[in-house]
């Protein structure tokens, strides 16, 4: 589902955010890609939204190759991959309802497609009593569930998280967490960029751990904590 | 993909209107600078109306004296018909004459009364081969019995031309530069428009919005206002020429009639001035969208 192949990535001549970097990961995994702050982990989640290109090496998602992919096809690229992100990046004068159905929108889906699909997904988040809301007018928590229904109402293969808890309380955390764990049990491939120890310990998922830009460590059923690593 | 109309509709005209002080002051910068431009094109048309009356029509006039016998007349007939240089010429008489007067003096009924039709000297209207021939041809009957005087042109119409061409150049310019200011403030709009929609923008990249998807509402919002402007600008355009159109009927400016165009001259130039709206306007947007929204 997704495989990197020796991918270099610089911002600036001496400043590496990745080094020779090779990864794969099957349908259907759960993993987390954890390391300090600078260690390459947006860096890794940028190259496979295709927001940015690598140096050298191959990135494949979902079957494409992304380094060479010309710019007219990464918005078709981009409706197979879900992501959300610490920030939520929803859009503060839109409804919940709207927030999520604008992913539809602009993709040209009809209004009947959007008048089903949305208060379906709302439902699966468990907001679809407050799809007239404003983000605001939520708790954290809440927001990131709308940011995940709208990552998700395309069904996409794979879902990009990056450090999705980062803003939120444990509970809230918590609800996210097992939001992304039932999307997972879809089939949905998720991989989320975190720091937050608590949860990649209890979870017992894949655990790749990137430092200066190189993967340290890549441990099935790992945990977080360095000097831990048992694999 | 289809893009829904309703979709474009609504974020084009959500757009303007967040932005409308910005969007009415280039909306009115493209009126004043095409309502210029198509005044000046009108000008134009009009002046060359106005002397291709004359070219085609009359570039010398040899004046008789009012009692010039039956005789005096014939010989300046016989004479032009003998040169050369002359490619036609029409004798006005008298009575013909007095009613061209009387229409050029219609506003001054004293001069009229004070003028009897005895006293209108009769004319020979000849139109030249080289209109540049007129002095000299002018010259040879300057002297001749019963003419009373020769009077050409060329001179009157060599100045206007120059005049209007320089007064044209002008305006021109002027036009320009304000036709590129305000492709500038459309840009600006524009940067603005993108810049306080960025969280949407984001949005719709990282959904898979395609390119066109996202640039369409801006573009089309640099259409719209440059449209609206040349609007505007060729309505400017109909007003000043209805009211030219109204001096000249209802004062009976007679000199200024020469310079009347007709309605398809005016219709090509309000389609010009649209057409100059639309290009300043999607211009302006474009380069905006290129420069400032990376897709």
């Amino acid at each position: 589902m997704i495989k990197v192949d020796r991918v270099c990535k610089r911002y600036k001549e001496d400043e590496y955010a990745l080094i020779d970097c090779s990864l794969e990961i099957d349908r259907g995994e759960f993993v987390f890609v954890v390391g300090a702050s600078g260690s390459g982990k947006s860096t890794l989640l940028r190259l496979l939204l295709r927001e940015e290109r690598p140096d050298s090496g191959q990135v494949w998602v979902a079957g494409k190759e992304l380094s060479s992919m010309p710019g007219w096809k990464v918005p078709f690229f981009r409706r197979n991959i879900g992501a959300i992100f610490q920030d939520f990046r929803l859009l503060p004068n839109k409804t919940v309802f709207d927030n999520v159905a604008f992913a539809l929108e602009v993709i040209g889906k009809s209004k009947r497609h959007i008048s089903t699909q949305v208060p379906q997904m709302l439902e699966l988040v468990g907001l679809h009593d407050k799809q007239e809301r404003l983000p605001d007018e939520l708790s954290g928590g809440e927001q990131q569930r709308v940011a995940i229904a709208r990552a998700f109402i395309n069904r996409p293969l794979i879902l990009l998280a990056d450090e999705p808890t980062g803003n939120l309380d444990p509970e809230n955390s918590w609800s996210v967490m097992g939001l992304l764990e039932r999307i997972n049990r879809t089939g949905t491939t998720v991989l989320m960029a975190t720091h937050d120890v608590g949860i990649v310990d209890s979870m017992r998922r894949r655990v790749i751990e990137l430092d200066h830009g190189q993967i340290k460590r890549d441990q099935t059923r790992g945990v977080y904590g360095l000097g831990q690593q048992t694999s | 993909m289809a893009i829904s109309l309703e979709y474009v509709v609504k974020e084009t005209s959500g757009n303007l209107w967040r932005n409308r002080l910005m969007s009415l002051a280039a909306i009115l910068t493209i009126s004043v600078s095409l309502a210029l431009a198509g005044a000046s094109l009108l000008l134009k048309q009009g002046v060359s109306t106005a002397t291709s009356q004359w070219k085609g029509g009359v570039q010398l006039l040899i004046f008789m004296q009012p009692n010039a016998t039956s005789s005096q007349t014939k010989a300046v007939s016989s004479q032009l018909n003998s040169l050369p240089e002359i490619k036609s010429y029409f004798y006005m008489d008298q009575s013909r004459s007095y009613q061209e007067f009387k229409q050029l003096m219609a506003n001054s009924p004293d001069l009229l009364k004070s003028v009897t039709e005895s006293q209108i000297p009769p004319s020979f209207r000849v139109v030249l081969k080289n209109p540049n021939d007129a002095p000299s041809v002018g010259s040879l009957f300057q002297q001749q019995i019963g003419v009373k005087d020769v009077n050409f042109n060329r001179g009157a119409i060599n100045t206007m031309l120059h005049v209007t061409s320089i007064v044209q150049f002008v305006i021109v310019a002027l036009a320009a530069v304000l036709l590129v200011s305000a492709s500038v403030l459309i840009l600006n709009v524009i940067r603005v428009a993108i810049f306080s929609r960025r969280r949407e923008v984001a949005v719709m990249k990282l959904v898979g919005a395609t390119n066109w998807f996202i640039r369409i509402p801006f573009m089309l919002e640099g259409m719209v206002q440059g449209l609206v402007g040349a609007i505007v600008a060729a309505a400017a355009v109909i007003g000043i020429q209805s009211l030219f159109e109204y001096v000249v009927s209802h004062f009976q400016v007679t000199v200024l009639s020469n310079f009347l165009v007709s309605s398809h001259d005016v219709f090509m130039t309000e389609l010009f001035v649209v057409f100059m709206g639309i290009i300043v306007g999607t211009a302006g947007s474009a380069f905006a969208v290129r420069r400032y929204l990376e897709v």
